[in-house]
């Protein structure tokens, strides 16, 4: 008796991957019988597919995978692989696992306001430590490449690491006359086949990062900076250059210098510290605003990256529309402070102007449209002066000032500290909603802090409540 | 029709001494065909769909054999047809997804229980029980007892679902009753093989029409014959089957190595049982068994003599029933304590109560079995499987870390029912908290997030209906939403026929998507025909095929707002008007747009042949800003496409994943939208690509990258 347990999703193929190892078995000879749960599955959720196939006349198939007993557990994405693994699917004494590394990221994952993807390489880990043979590959790129669906690739995968007491003909006998499906079939099969007789342990491949170019102008004042904070400075400054000018990309170091000056003796903690200072400010200072999101939209090299996503072909035309939908508060902010301020109070006097609020579609890819977005973008000329420039700098100088201050005591409260601008993102509502939430946390958890007892376990959980709801109910049940 | 069963269809036609291969609810269809059936009916649903599909798709070889294959708006329908079996000797068939489609069919049902049949009458029923259910858990063994119907319960292999079909067939009629067949999911989608018989040409079709029967009270369901229906049930017509399953052997008897002990099993659990014995050590390679057993491949009625012959040498037996109540292990109780045999019987005393048998559950049970009655057995097996079991799991949790996100299955990409939930969430966001009544089919996967939608579910086409007491004391209206496939299968007289009666409030939103699309895309009474998919092109069809808005009107409704529910800011204008509106009686929303699975099946063709052809087409998806987008991920809580995620930003100081679009976008402009209507974010924009460009489209784009400098 030989048992294989296909994990997949509702609508990959799975269906199409059973027949053919269906259609294969009973070319070599065997008995076969496979089953699955398609019902509404089909629509986009986890699904499975199980197949038992014998040489013996009189076996008794069973139609649903018993735990620790199953031969091969393949699966199309790799949180189905972690899912099968924690029902007891995978057993060290007897499962070939073959899963790929790609991901179908679930809704839970993707709805998190900051980052709730499951841990790859946990799943590859536990692949790793749990099946007898294991074999990951990232079947979903290898599809992508033939033109194919994942099925083939995952088929592929399976033979190539000796999922079936049949040669590689027959599988091929089952596809049939597809090419892409042959093509994807033949790639997957020499990976995994390459990665069985390597018996290495497959890994995710980390992006190397190299540290980019600093402004020549403020290599020296980074270079003076502690080691933890560097790269991610040269960073911050470049961006801080790009937004305004090389002096602001000064200021910006000047203000981790101040920081750094603070710092106690080099401890991990520390160091985690002042690496997240650095990456907040350079993020806060760089807060996106009208002219920052036209200068964005308007880079030549936005065009080319857009053809390339949409893997368009030189002769083809591309139109992109922006959805703009810009608000009061977001005009008032790029205007000079006591201009701001005015239309700020003329709006809550008599209204918005008819065309805030309004939404618009803007052609970048047209000469009005692009223009249109270059004049704004030009008000970053004046963003020193604007009222929203003010209110976030003297809102830097308090964190800042908090940080200086609690560093040299406290460094992992630092380390929360530094992170707790994280909450300031998106527009809008959001970005209100997000102001709010910072505020609160800074007045009730960090200004008491600067003098009286320090709880950073208390302030990272106020963080992740924030972070828990869009509706702030977490954060108000924590802070209450 | 969201699948094409043409390779099928030819299988469907194979004869004497042939090797039919496919799926067990299609050799289901096979067997009806080989048992001269007249007529068959149904109404779709996992795991039954294809049974019917396939018939309605092989409409030409069907007229041939001269089958009568119906579509039924509902399952009180399908059982309704089964009237043609009471006074005519002609076979007929029907399907459904029980227990729910059951429950639907309960009238007919019992109306045609009490006269009986004179032609056989089979029910199909795919029993949606266990892990993949998508319906509530009961069984229909309640409705057979309570009927009289007969329910076969066959081994899950393909021949033994083929003879079980046949047997039915005859043991109707030879008792006068209509036989409900049961077929779990996994067994109705098993890939597998029978020998073939020829199809038999029916008693009765179009092609051997018979004269109107003769006037017979006693074939009414209604008294006095009734009390005679009653008598007959039970003093005729169940010994009649009695005999019958013992003299074809429709259960049957395993010997085992041993007789101290014993097993009753219902027949859809066979396999899993032998399974399960293998791993402890009581079965061999072969299947064969140390302990007997006895597989109950008819569940209703059981056979007093065959019983009391099987339980009666032993010491103890155990019977294994799945789902809840116990109603096979009380009738053997019952069976045995009247015979004066004093066997010892467990059931659900070792096995839990509900839930699904599979083997690993199984192991369980005999193990205590085994431990109380033949502790000389037992074996460490048992308790070593599980423990080994238990052990894996743990580890894999440890590994893991933190459980899997679940995955429950979600609207697809580009349907068309997630604009209106994305509109109804702002609704939700501005008026605060509403009363949401729901209902069955796709629109229900709005109760997953990111939506979370729904404070009731009553039933198929219920949701209006279920809203009708709420609305009497909610401080705000309540919403009740349905599918069109819901408001023909029941919405529309239970609900919108009782609130005009009433001449009460109500808020009704119909999705109009055109199809039953949970089931696989069935057609509608309103399902848009040749004439309108052509004048739609690659718009949504659905927008001029209005028989769901003359029927609304027709009959009496006079507050109807019709939007395209990819219009997400007409969509909430059209909510906030019903909710705010003081017009106090039914106010009915149909929300339109075509299923998206069927549009790319209509429109992919008709693209790919102008591709081919040079003309100038325009492809559009959806993107995400990399830069401004800042990782909040509101868009995603709006919509929950599957194109729409998250990916490390190329920016290395961001540490929050940022939104992006995946290349199956259909363009389907929700991402635009929603990011208007809701003010999200300017991060969305939308690329449209000329293929095959125009020579004026050619000189534009080089005009306009003269100032943009753009590739």
């Amino acid at each position: 008796m030989h048992s294989i347990l296909i994990g997949a999703l509702g609508g990959e193929g799975g269906g199409v991957l059973m027949n053919w190892i269906v259609e294969a078995a009973r070319a070599h000879g065997l008995l076969v019988q496979a089953t699955s749960v398609p019902g509404v599955a089909q629509r986009t959720g986890s699904t499975s597919y199980y197949i038992e196939m014998a040489e013996n006349p009189a076996a008794v198939f069973a139609l649903v995978p018993m735990p620790g007993r199953v031969d091969v557990v393949a699966v199309s994405e790799l949180v189905e692989a972690a899912r099968l693994m924690e029902r007891g699917f995978v057993s060290p004494r007897r499962t070939l696992l073959v899963t790929s590394t790609s991901r179908v990221l679930t809704t839970a994952e993707k709805m998190q306001m900051g980052d709730g993807r499951f841990d790859s390489a946990r799943i590859l880990e536990a692949g790793a430590s749990l099946a007898q043979k294991f074999v990951a590959l990232d079947l979903d790129a290898l599809a992508r490449g033939a033109a194919t669906m994942v099925s083939a690739t995952l088929f592929g995968a399976m033979a190539g690491a000796g999922a079936f007491p049949w040669p590689r003909a027959l599988c091929e006998q089952a596809i049939g006359a597809n090419a892409a499906s042959l093509a994807g079939f033949a790639a997957a099969f020499e990976s995994a086949a390459a990665q069985t007789r390597n018996a290495a342990p497959p890994a995710l491949e980390k992006p190397v990062e190299d540290a980019p170019p600093a402004p020549p102008a403020l290599r020296g004042a980074i270079e003076a900076l502690p080691p933890a904070m560097r790269m991610l400075a040269a960073r911050g400054a470049l961006r801080c250059a790009d937004y305004q000018d090389d002096a602001y990309a000064r200021s910006y170091v000047e203000r981790l210098a101040r920081l750094a000056g603070h710092a106690p003796v080099a401890s991990p903690q520390r160091d985690l510290a002042l690496e997240e200072a650095a990456r907040r400010l350079a993020l806060w200072m760089t807060y996106e605003d009208i002219p920052r999101v036209a200068a964005l939209k308007t880079q030549p090299d936005r065009f080319a990256r857009i053809r390339a996503e949409a893997q368009m072909k030189p002769e083809q035309i591309l139109t992109v529309t922006e959805y703009l939908k810009p608000g009061a508060d977001e005009l008032a902010d790029i205007l000079p402070q006591k201009a701001g301020e005015a239309f700020l109070r003329r709006v809550e006097r008599k209204g918005a102007p008819g065309f805030l609020g309004r939404g618009l579609h803007v052609r970048t890819t047209g000469v009005a449209g692009f223009l249109t977005m270059r004049a704004l973008a030009q008000f970053a000329r004046i963003r020193r002066r604007s009222l929203r420039f003010a209110r976030e700098q003297k809102a830097i100088d308090v964190w800042l000032d908090g940080l200086c201050d609690i560093l040299p005591q406290d460094a992992d409260f630092a380390g929360a500290l530094a992170q707790l601008p994280r909450l300031l993102k998106g527009y809008g509502e959001t970005a209100a909603r997000g102001r709010a939430n910072y505020d609160r946390i800074f007045d009730s958890l960090v200004a008491p802090a600067r003098k009286g007892p320090r709880d950073a376990a208390r302030l990272r959980q106020a963080m992740a409540a924030a972070m828990a709801d869009p509706d702030g109910k977490a954060l108000a049940a924590l802070l209450a | 029709m969201e699948r094409s069963f043409a390779s099928e269809i030819e299988s469907l036609k194979r004869g004497e001494g042939e090797i039919f291969r496919g799926e067990g609810i299609l050799a289901v269809t096979k067997a009806l065909l080989q048992s001269g059936v007249s007529y068959v009916g149904g109404y779709q649903g996992a795991p039954v769909s294809h049974l019917l599909d396939v018939m309605v798709q092989a409409k030409e070889y069907m007229r041939e054999l001269g089958v009568h294959v119906e579509a039924c708006a509902n399952e009180a329908s399908a059982a309704a047809m089964l009237g043609a079996s009471i006074a005519y000797p002609a076979r007929g068939a029907v399907t459904w997804k029980s227990i729910v489609g059951t429950n639907v069919a309960a009238d007919a049902l019992s109306n045609l229980a009490s006269p009986g049949v004179m032609g056989g009458a089979l029910i199909i029923v795919g029993e949606d029980y266990g892990e993949g259910a998508s319906v509530v858990q009961e069984r229909t063994q309640a409705f057979a007892m309570k009927s009289a119907l007969w329910l076969v319960d066959p081994r899950p292999n393909l021949p033994s679902i083929v003879r079980a079909v046949e047997k039915s067939f005859a043991l109707s009629e030879v008792s006068n009753t209509p036989v409900i067949l049961e077929l779990r999911i996994r067994a109705c989608h098993v890939e597998g093989e029978f020998v073939a018989k020829n199809n038999v040409v029916p008693a009765l079709s179009a092609h051997r029409r018979a004269a109107p029967a003769p006037h017979d009270y006693d074939k009414l369901s209604h008294p006095p014959v009734t009390y005679a229906h009653e008598r007959r049930k039970y003093a005729e017509r169940m010994p009649a089957a009695r005999r019958f399953i013992l003299e074809e052997g429709l259960n049957e008897t395993f010997a085992g190595k041993r007789d101290d002990v014993a097993l009753i099993v219902q027949g859809g659990l066979y396999n899993a049982l032998i399974r399960a014995l293998q791993e402890i050590g009581l079965a061999d390679a072969d299947g064969q068994s140390d302990l007997p057993i006895l597989a109950l491949n008819v569940v209703y009625p059981l056979v007093p003599q065959e019983i009391v012959a099987f339980a009666s040498p032993r010491k103890a037996v155990l019977v294994i029933e799945e789902g809840q109540p116990d109603y096979i292990e009380r009738d053997i109780a019952t069976i045995l304590r009247r015979a004066g045999v004093d066997t010892a019987l467990h059931g659900k005393d070792m096995l839990p109560m509900a839930g699904e048998y599979t083997s690993e559950i199984l192991v369980g049970g005999l193990a205590q079995f085994i431990e109380r009655h033949v502790p000389q057995l037992a074996n460490a097996g048992a308790q070593n499987y599980m423990d080994e079991i238990a052990a894996l799991r743990q580890t894999a949790a440890n590994l893991l870390g933190a459980p899997a996100p679940a995955r429950p299955p979600g609207f697809c990409i580009g349907c068309p029912e997630r604009p209106f939930f994305a509109a109804l969430k702002l609704v939700e966001k501005e008026r605060g908290p509403m009363h949401v009544s729901t209902d069955i089919g796709c629109h229900s996967f709005a109760t997953f997030a990111p939506f979370s939608f729904g404070n009731s579910i009553l039933g198929y086409g219920m949701s209006l209906a279920s809203s009708a007491g709420v609305q009497s004391f909610s401080r705000t209206r309540p919403i009740a939403i349905m599918g069109d496939g819901g408001f023909w299968h029941n919405g529309l007289l239970s609900g919108v026929a009782s609130r005009l009666l009433n001449g009460s409030d109500g808020v009704l939103v119909v999705l109009k998507n055109g199809y039953t699309s949970a089931t696989g895309t069935q057609e509608l009474v309103s399902t848009p025909h040749g004439a309108e998919r052509r004048a739609a092109g690659a718009a949504s069809a659905t927008a001029t095929e209005l028989t769901i808005e003359h029927t609304l009107q027709g009959m009496g409704v006079n507050w109807i707002r019709n939007v395209h529910t990819y219009r997400v800011g007409d969509v909430k204008n059209a909510l906030e008007d019903a909710m705010s509106s003081s017009y106090a009686g039914l106010k009915v929303i149909v929300a339109e747009g075509e299923c998206q699975l069927e549009r790319q099946r209509r429109i992919k063709p008709l693209r790919a042949a102008a591709l081919a052809r040079g003309e100038r087409m325009v492809r559009t998806r959806y993107g995400v800003d990399d830069e401004t987008c800042t990782g909040d991920h509101s868009c995603i809580r709006l919509s929950g496409c599957p194109t729409l995620t998250v990916k490390t930003s190329r920016d290395p100081l961001k540490s929050d994943p940022v939104a992006h679009v995946e290349n199956g976008c259909v363009g389907c402009g929700l991402c635009g939208e929603a990011a208007h209507a809701a003010t999200l974010c300017p991060s969305f924009y939308r690329a449209d690509i000329v293929s095959n460009p125009s020579r004026f489209d050619r000189l534009r784009a080089a005009l306009s990258r003269l100032v943009t400098k753009a590739a």
